[in-house]
């Protein structure tokens, strides 16, 4: 009879009921302790005889909501506005003296209000959790079962519920770092967060969709986004295409060169490259930046080696150059920084395709040479279809990683490359800036936040789009070839 | 008999043929060496250049000549042993390393912990943790940073390397593929032996699993440890006081190859940068060696 009333029913189509609909189940048909766990977590498990867990959930719902009491709910009340009150000085006639009002900041608000709303959820989902696990403290005790003292609730957490106790700790370091600055940036793209409106001496609020509109419809008046978000959109995406494949391809040729049976001393030569690898990229990429500059060593390199010269004669530099732009002029620094990033990137990618190569079936490489196919054919046709079927899911994770290449192009460029475009300067950007870079120094050198988050939002919409098309095209493929 | 048929010049024109193909397979290999030489000495050239110009007597670039004209050890022992307003390699180390040891505990912790679970726990909603993990991934890094930067000031934690160490730590459990790959290869059979034996979960974790798993073990402990020695940005963001002793390596690096200070100090640079790069590398071979004993020895048991 109990165990009619204690289960809650399955649902009309058969499957197992869902979160709220056990919350509804065991509300609606516990007693009153389960009941009363609710409002206020401790009751239902001092009812059901469990004293420390008791204490212990009513120390956590207290803090929530002393959180919420003291400083969640006065920001959320706020939230629509964003603050009213401007930062003043004031005349205090008790101290004599000019002090600060009791003013709004803007950025805290919105801070707060989110925490509020990530601990709000937190706590309604506590909630319905904590009735449910009354509701089966109750069931055991309606089929004459002891309920679990704290000693055998621990060993719980340390078997069935194990997973509990690993996830916690992770997880609220991933809510606070990542998911609630995500949240507020997400946010500010909606605001006049800029240089104008810096908390906590000013106050910022609402605007809608406008930062969206500035990047699209350009009718800002001094500053070209428009304009800057195209050219630097492009660039991100022919440098994600190059870089990616470039090392690709560079890795694998080299790993097929080393691995070759004609090839001695494997082993010292992929140690050469692996030199590269081991050398922090702040360090190595620096460095280059400076072998390249214009009144550099291989510059200076170059013109003894006539190279300056033949390069003038055969109009690949201007007449009047004495040195090549390597990192100055947009082309060359185009190029160079595709090639350089060829050199951080090919002995890792080398050492993946090693592995992979490795691990080819031996004999279908046997097969198709007694077939008679050349060492061309049996690459193109068994070597490279077998690496892209394994490797393809990692190009595409490369593809995202390149579209947030922050080092490469920042160490690079920074101080280094000034852009001529005025169009762009204004806006912060550079013609060899990523989607990344640009925003970073929008916040730098502008601090211009709305606008950053509303690339950054831009970017992660490009990087899911992207990374879906491309896994769904994959798993066809990989659907058809099995 | 078939010796006899054969015409000498038949023969002659086979040895010919043989001598001929044993030159081009030589003139090949030479070439493929050649090749090899050539890119290899393409990769080496700016490490090289990083450690002759660590032994230069010129404090600047020398933009004359790839060697320098003489060598000295002056650089070395000055970025030792004698740190100046603007280079505290020294101090930079210190910081970095106490920052390297912190992450390096938490971030194992943390990514053991969730590949664990992620794993070998069977529970409602571990997809979706999963599918939610990779979203999550796909926000660009330096987008949350900017963001964190503002919690962190919020916070009064800038400036403070408890603050960097949780930005480094706080979200690593993102990071727990590699190892989860691992875990996955372990064999079900081993676990549930153990259990039968009346070895709680935990226990499991810690007397089966993990001393399995000494490889990724290692790879995750090395790679956590060498985040703050090779990241940049976020040190940069987060420790913006402008005092150089507060610095770590990474950013006192950086800062000495500014315009006014370049001239003067371009030669310390390079050697910081070959002092950072030993203990680095030694970790890296290390790394490296566990890591693919990692990956096949996975492959051999599944």
């Amino acid at each position: 009879m109990a165990e009619m009333v204690l289960t809650p029913p399955l649902r009309a189509d058969g499957r197992e009921p869902n979160f709220l609909q056990k919350f509804g189940h065991a509300f609606v048909h516990g007693d009153i302790f389960t009941k009363l766990s609710l409002v206020v977590w401790g009751l239902g498990y001092i009812g059901h005889g469990q004293l420390i867990k008791a204490l212990l959930v009513t120390l956590v719902q207290g803090l929530g909501l002393y959180f919420l009491g003291t400083s969640g709910i006065p920001a959320l009340k706020k939230f629509g506005t964003l603050g009213t009150v401007q930062m003043e000085m004031q005349f205090n006639p008790l101290t004599l003296k000019n002090e600060v009002n009791n003013y709004d900041n803007s950025f805290a608000i919105l801070l707060l209000s989110v925490i509020a709303l990530v601990v709000i959820v937190t706590l309604i989902a506590a909630a319905m959790l904590v009735v449910q696990s009354n509701y089966a403290l109750q069931a055991q005790k309606a089929a004459g079962k002891k309920p679990n003292n704290f000693r055998q609730d621990i060993t719980l957490y340390l078997n069935e519920k194990f997973y509990v106790t690993l996830l916690t700790l992770p997880v609220l370091g991933v809510v606070v770092f990542t998911i609630v600055p995500l949240f507020i940036l997400i946010a500010v793209a909606f605001t006049n967060y800029d240089q104008q409106h810096m908390p906590p001496a000013a106050l910022f609020t609402w605007v809608g969709l406008a930062n969206f509109a500035a990047l699209f419809g350009g009718q800002s008046l001094t500053v070209t986004f428009n304009y800057a978000f195209g050219r630097v959109l492009g660039w991100t995406l022919v440098w994600a295409f190059f870089a990616t494949f470039t090392t690709f391809f560079g890795g694998v040729f080299l790993a097929m060169l080393i691995n070759n049976k004609k090839t001695k001393c494997q082993k010292l030569w992929r140690t050469l490259f692996m030199v590269t690898i081991a050398v922090p990229q702040f360090v190595t990429l620096l460095l280059v930046r400076n072998f390249f500059s214009d009144a550099g060593i291989f510059n200076t390199l170059m013109s003894n080696a006539g190279v300056t010269d033949f390069l003038k004669t055969i109009g690949l530099l201007g007449q009047n150059m004495n040195h090549i732009p390597f990192l100055t002029d947009q082309h060359w620094a185009k190029f160079m920084i595709v090639l350089i990033n060829v050199w951080v990137g090919v002995p890792y990618q080398m050492i993946i395709a090693t592995g992979v190569l490795m691990n080819i079936p031996s004999d279908m490489l046997e097969a198709s040479t007694i077939d008679g196919a050349s060492p061309w054919q049996s690459f193109i046709h068994i070597k490279l279809p077998y690496l892209f079927s394994v490797q393809g899911p990692a190009l595409v994770t490369d593809f995202v990683k390149n579209v947030n290449n922050f080092n490469v192009i920042y160490l690079l460029t920074q101080d280094v490359y000034i852009t001529k475009d005025q169009a762009l300067a204004s806006s912060s950007a550079k013609e060899v800036d990523l989607l990344v870079t640009w925003l970073f120094r929008l916040t730098q050198e502008q601090y211009n936040y709305k606008m950053a988050a509303v690339i950054g939002i831009m970017v992660f919409i490009i990087c899911a789009v992207f990374t879906l098309v491309c896994f769904r095209f994959l798993n066809k493929k990989e659907a058809t070839f099995s | 008999m078939t010796q006899a048929t054969v015409s000498p010049a038949r023969r002659t024109e086979a040895a010919a043929q043989l001598r001929r193909g044993r030159i081009l397979r030589t003139v090949r290999s030479i070439l493929r060496h050649l090749l090899l030489t050539l890119l290899a000495a393409i990769w080496l050239v700016p490490i090289l250049w990083l450690l002759v110009t660590s032994f230069s007597t010129d404090r600047g670039i020398n933009v004359r000549r790839f060697f320098p004209a003489s060598y000295t050890v002056s650089n070395y022992i000055n970025i030792l042993f004698h740190p100046d307003s603007v280079a505290q390699f020294p101090r930079w180390f210190t910081n970095t390393l106490v920052v390297a040891c912190f992450n390096c505990v938490i971030s194992t912790c943390f990514v053991l912990m969730v590949a664990y679970a992620l794993s070998c726990c069977r529970f409602k909603g571990r997809k979706l943790l999963q599918n939610l993990s990779v979203i999550v991934n796909l926000f660009p890094g330096v987008l949350a940073m900017i963001a964190v930067y503002f919690v962190l000031k919020y916070l009064n934690l800038t400036n403070s390397y408890a603050g960097l160490i949780m930005v480094y730590a706080g979200s690593s459990g993102l990071g727990y593929l590699i190892c989860k790959g691992f875990f996955d290869t372990i064999p079900i059979s081993l676990r549930e032996a153990a259990k039968l034996d009346g070895a709680s979960d935990a226990r499991v974790f810690f007397q089966v699993v993990l001393p399995m798993s000494r490889p990724i073990l290692v790879y995750t402990i090395i790679s956590s440890f060498m985040v703050p020695w090779t990241d940049f940005v976020m040190a940069k963001m987060i420790l913006n006081s402008g005092l150089s002793a507060d610095w770590t390596v990474a950013i006192g690096l950086y800062n000495m190859l500014q315009k006014t200070l370049i001239n003067n100090y371009f030669a310390l640079f390079c050697a910081g940068g070959v002092l950072v790069s030993i203990p680095i590398s030694i970790l890296f071979v290390i790394m490296q060696k566990f890591y693919v004993e990692g990956i096949t020895s996975g492959a051999d048991k599944g």
